[in-house]
């Protein structure tokens, strides 16, 4: 009944051969309409049509046209479906192209299939494969060469800025401090300065026209050292948001035997700021009643390269405040730009002096009504010093010349005393100043001083300053709260909350993924950033003053005692060494590459090898 | 009229009229229909875990069939329908992917980023061929590859390339896999799966550009046998290279050949090395000479290509999205245009910090940077090693296939006249 199926006697090869053909002309007509179409389809912008967008424009200037109005609907629906009935119509035919291909290969293997096998002998001596070999050499050596000449000749041509340029935008996001716009139209040197790449294998040649201020060698050559990296240029690193950029930090050294430490320098007069770097110079202040005076230190060799005396101000009291202890008068740390360093002291004194020490301009801005003592340290924007003034009387912020100390703009803040510093960050979509003091937590434009945004969530004393990451600010005060506020949107809103642990003076550091959180009372504590779910606490048994910094990912932490405690920035509590300076501390940190500074209650140190 | 006339001439009106069918609706009537609903965006499920270890399962099978039927039945009809059915599995409906090709990328992307899962398909996907083209030459390539089987099919009159011509071609390979390895190893791309000239068929979807490149690769495979997997398949050249060690590799003759050459032109891949004869036997002292030669010109090759590539680093780069956007970013900074790219408006929304950005993009270069190194050194071996390989000429006294360019389509069995 049923047959045995035999493909070698299905069908005629001529009727295979027809059908191949047939199916072929028709793929290669419906080809030739698909291409026709796709090229109608990418000509065609169904939302963007000449005719329409005319339309549209007179109905704006009679929105009441109501005929008007269908017509541009009845239109626009046409376009679209026009548009779409194109595309389904080029899926369709790739079908059917598809099939009639199929159809087409089919018959050919079919044919192909009944065929019976004829080997094709060449001819009996046809032995070339010396031949062919030398060939394929000559070949290969030629159009090899002549590729590798040419790829050569653009090689040597070729200018890789890439990196380098990038290395300038990193600059000017991390320091907006740099390039000084007013002081580079007055510049009349121009200058090479060589940024070497620590994580690149070459180094990289940056032109920047600097200032004239640099005009000795000294200067030239410590300008040329440095990069945004190799500098830590204000309270807790560039920003002030504690994060720091250099590598190779060392995790341990001992203070009473000198293992690890490079040199210690005895600082004159007594104060609680932390210091600053830039290039080859390191600048801390100190004061007591009667004296105020700025250090200059020199990295390498811990030797005090200058002392300026400040004094002689115009408008400064002849008392100096009332301050408790551990405040004391020289709280505040200084900022420098490296072009010139800038420090303010307990009575409102504040001052700008060049690299060497020589004054630029100095001023009273009013003895702060401030019953610990003034606190909150100096930021750089730019040309600009930023200067939190949040005092008993007219509370305000304040941005002051770089180059002559005239206030830029000054804006009033409804707020109570606070002794936390400015934070500037760059949230990706502009810079921002962000302040701290009870009731709010507040952003301000650097530029203008204009404020952001603020909101409610903080209240109290308030001594620590905000954390900034991926786009949350992080504020804490004691007694108050703990708040982590998404920012980014027009409105800001308080993510997650917490009351557990709460600070007085250290300020939170934070990473895309941690909250780090220290409190005066010697417990860290460690909370998921977004959602605010506590990953460890640790007890270290000593009071904090310090702010916790993290390097490299992990968190350096000073207690009062002088234990630095380095641990893993990371879901679990991994301490990475305890260290002890030997002497009391209170500062933060400041970092550059390969080595750590930190101030005790009398000496400086450098630490690393 | 004749029958098939009768056939064909139906076919062609019955598939004029279906094409004027969709004509009419080329120009559709005004419709004004209101109350229109916004669909639901709908994301499709991942597919489940039990169809991806059933693909794995389809492969050892098909792997293990192939290549019985490649070296026990010695069946090129076999060998054929196999390919047919991977042809419809794995391409038209697994759409080409998961494939073996395209998983170097994913293992490369694994090796050199550990924060990237690679799900042990990928691994499998990898290993499974190349294990069975250690054993048995590269059965893999015969007939379970998909990219393989849509041009075997059309490999209809297919012509022997001159064998320079071949060797020569044969180089781009080789190229294409260093490239490959650098974009995926930076996570800056995956070129192959990208450039996959015939995954759009299976896919039916591609841009106009990618069904050009396929449609013209498989007319060209009716007259140079699949010209994808020899002159371009990066994983081919993984195959090539471990198929030189397989024991049991396909061979033209079941038993001893007897030099009759009705094999010699059976190959379109030209894939069968002819006996060399003894004249072509060089003296120990000359090959010594060579290799001691070409001992010294490679690592030069490698130096100078090395350097050369290094140059070229940041042109690589920029195909990283994160080094495109960073350069974006810095455009439009020093642009004085107002209109500011969709990309950077969205990176910006996201509230990531242009600094980070910067710095990523700083580490991707310097990544380029080695990776060129890599790169240029890796193709100054192949230059180097070619040239060495056509300068010695390994003696041989029979027909045989070449383990490293020979897919064990099983072609040549049937020219041959000894069955047993």
């Amino acid at each position: 009944m049923f047959k045995k199926f035999d493909l070698k006697n299905f069908g005629t090869d001529q009727l295979w051969n027809r059908i191949a053909l047939v199916s072929g002309i028709f793929a290669l007509l419906v080809c030739v309409l698909l291409i026709g179409n796709y090229i109608q389809v990418k000509k065609a912008d169904p939302i963007n049509m000449k005719v329409i967008n005319s339309l549209v424009e007179r109905l704006h200037k009679d929105p009441s046209d109501v005929k008007l109005r269908e017509e541009i609907r009845t239109l626009d629906l046409l376009s679209r479906k026009a548009y779409f009935t194109s595309k389904w119509q080029i899926r369709t035919g790739g079908y059917f192209v598809l099939a009639a291909i199929a159809l087409m290969v089919i018959s050919l293997q079919i044919i192909s299939y009944r065929k019976t096998i004829v080997p094709q002998l060449s001819p009996e001596n046809d032995d070339n494969t010396m031949a062919y070999r030398n060939k394929t050499r000559v070949f290969i050596v030629t159009g090899g060469s002549l590729i590798l000449a040419t790829a050569l000749i653009f090689a040597i041509l070729a200018t890789n800025e890439l990196k380098e340029k990038f290395a300038v935008q990193e600059i000017n996001e991390e320091t907006p401090i740099e390039n000084n716009s007013d002081l580079i139209t007055q510049a009349a040197d121009s200058l090479v300065l060589e940024i070497i790449d620590t994580t690149g294998t070459s180094n990289i040649t940056i032109k920047h026209t600097v200032a004239s201020a640099f005009t000795n060698n000294d200067s030239v050559n410590e300008k040329s050292a440095a990069s945004s990296k190799d500098n830590f240029p204000t309270f807790r690193g560039p920003g002030g948001n504690g994060i720091a950029k250099q590598k190779n930090i060392p995790i341990s050294w001992d203070g009473s035997t000198g293992d690890n430490i490079r040199w210690k320098t005895a600082i004159p007069l007594p104060g609680y700021n932390s210091p600053i770097i830039w290039g080859n110079k390191i600048f801390v202040t100190g004061a007591n009643t009667a004296k105020r005076e700025v250090y200059c230190i020199n990295r390498n060799t811990g030797a005090m390269i200058w002392t300026v005396v400040v004094e002689n101000i115009p408008n400064s009291p002849g008392q100096a405040p009332k301050v408790i202890a551990e405040t004391g008068h020289a709280a505040p740390t200084a900022a420098t730009d490296g072009i010139g360093v800038y420090a303010i002291f307990s009575n409102g004194d504040i001052i700008g002096l060049d690299m060497d020490g020589k004054k630029l301009w100095a001023e009273n801005l009013g003895v702060p009504g401030n019953h610990y003592g003034h606190s909150s340290s100096l930021m750089i924007f730019k040309d600009l010093v930023i200067v939190q003034y949040d005092q008993k009387t007219s509370p305000k912020l304040m941005a002051l010349s770089t180059k002559t100390g005239k206030t830029v703009w000054s804006t009033n803040r409804d707020v109570k005393i606070s002794w936390a510093s400015p934070v500037i960050v760059n949230t990706g979509k502009r810079t921002e100043i962000i302040l701290a003091a009870e009731p709010f937590v507040a952003s301000y434009n650097p530029a203008d001083g204009k404020e952001l945004w603020k909101i409610d969530c903080i209240s109290g004393e308030v001594g620590p300053s905000v954390a900034y990451a991926n786009g949350m600010v992080f504020s804490v005060n004691d007694y108050s709260k703990l708040a982590a506020i998404k920012i980014g949107a027009d409105q800001p809103t308080v993510l997650w909350e917490n009351t557990d642990y709460l600070s007085d003076i250290p300020s939170p550091v934070a990473t895309d993924k941690y909250l780090i959180l220290s409190t005066s009372y010697g417990l860290t504590v460690c909370y998921d950033a977004v959602t605010g779910e506590k990953y460890w606490e640790k007890e270290f048994g000593n009071n904090v003053y310090a702010s916790p910094i993290i390097a490299e990912g992990k968190v350096y932490l000073m207690d009062k005692t002088g234990i630095m405690h380095i641990f893993k920035a990371d879901k679990e509590y991994v301490s990475l060494g305890e260290p002890k300076l030997g002497e009391p501390s209170v500062c933060t940190p400041a970092f550059t590459n390969g080595f750590i500074y930190l101030r005790g209650d009398k000496n400086l140190y450098s630490i690393g090898k | 009229m004749k029958k098939s006339t009768q056939v064909a001439l139906i076919l062609l009106i019955t598939s004029l009229i279906a094409f004027n069918l969709f004509g009419v609706q080329r120009f559709p009537r005004p419709e004004f229909e209101n109350g229109y609903q916004q669909p639901e965006t709908i994301l499709n499920a991942p597919r489940a875990l039990f169809f991806e270890y059933f693909d794995l399962a389809v492969l050892i099978g098909s792997l293990s069939l192939i290549t019985w039927l490649i070296l026990k039945k010695r069946s090129r009809k076999a060998v054929f329908w196999v390919m047919i059915f991977s042809l419809l599995y794995f391409g038209f409906y697994r759409k080409g992917c998961i494939c073996p090709v395209g998983s170097l990328q994913n293992v490369t992307l694994a090796l050199f980023n550990p924060e990237y899962s690679l799900p042990i398909n990928g691994i499998a996907f990898f290993i499974i061929p190349l294990v069975f083209t250690l054993f048995f030459g590269r059965t893999f390539c015969a007939g379970v590859c998909p990219l393989g089987a849509i041009q075997d099919v059309f490999a209809l009159r297919p012509v022997s390339l001159k064998s320079w011509v071949q060797s020569l071609l044969g180089l781009i390979p080789f190229i294409y896999l260093g490239l490959a390895v650098l974009f995926a190893a930076t996570a800056s791309d995956f070129i192959v799966c990208r450039y996959d000239p015939f995954v759009g068929f299976f896919r039916h979807n591609a841009s106009f550009m990618m069904f050009a490149i396929g449609g013209i690769l498989l007319f060209i495979s009716v007259f140079i046998a699949r010209p994808y997997c020899r002159f371009l398949c990066p994983y081919g050249v993984l195959l090539n290279l471990v198929s030189r060690f397989s024991k049991k590799h396909l061979t033209i003759a079941p038993s001893a050949c007897i030099s009759c050459r009705l094999c010699e032109n059976s190959c379109p891949f030209g894939a069968i090395d002819k006996p060399t004869g003894a004249k072509f036997k060089q003296p120990s002292n000359v090959l010594v000479k060579k290799l001691i030669l070409y001992c010294l010109i490679i690592p030069f090759l490698m130096a100078v290509c090395g350097w050369t590539a290094s140059k070229y680093y940041e042109s690589f780069a920029k195909v990283n999205f994160k080094v495109k956007l960073a350069t974006e970013i810095m455009q439009s900074k020093n642009s004085e245009s107002e209109v500011i790219p969709l990309e950077i408006t969205a990176f910006r929304s996201s509230g990531n910090s242009e600094e980070v950005l910067f710095e990523e993009a700083k580490v991707i270069l310097n990544r380029f940077y080695l990776g060129n190194w890599f790169l240029g050194g890796f193709i100054g071996l192949v230059f180097g090693l070619t040239l060495a390989r056509l300068t010695i000429i390994p003696y041989k006294t029979d027909y045989t296939t070449n383990k490293g360019t020979c897919f064990s389509c099983a072609r040549c069995v049937d020219y041959c006249p000894v069955k047993e």
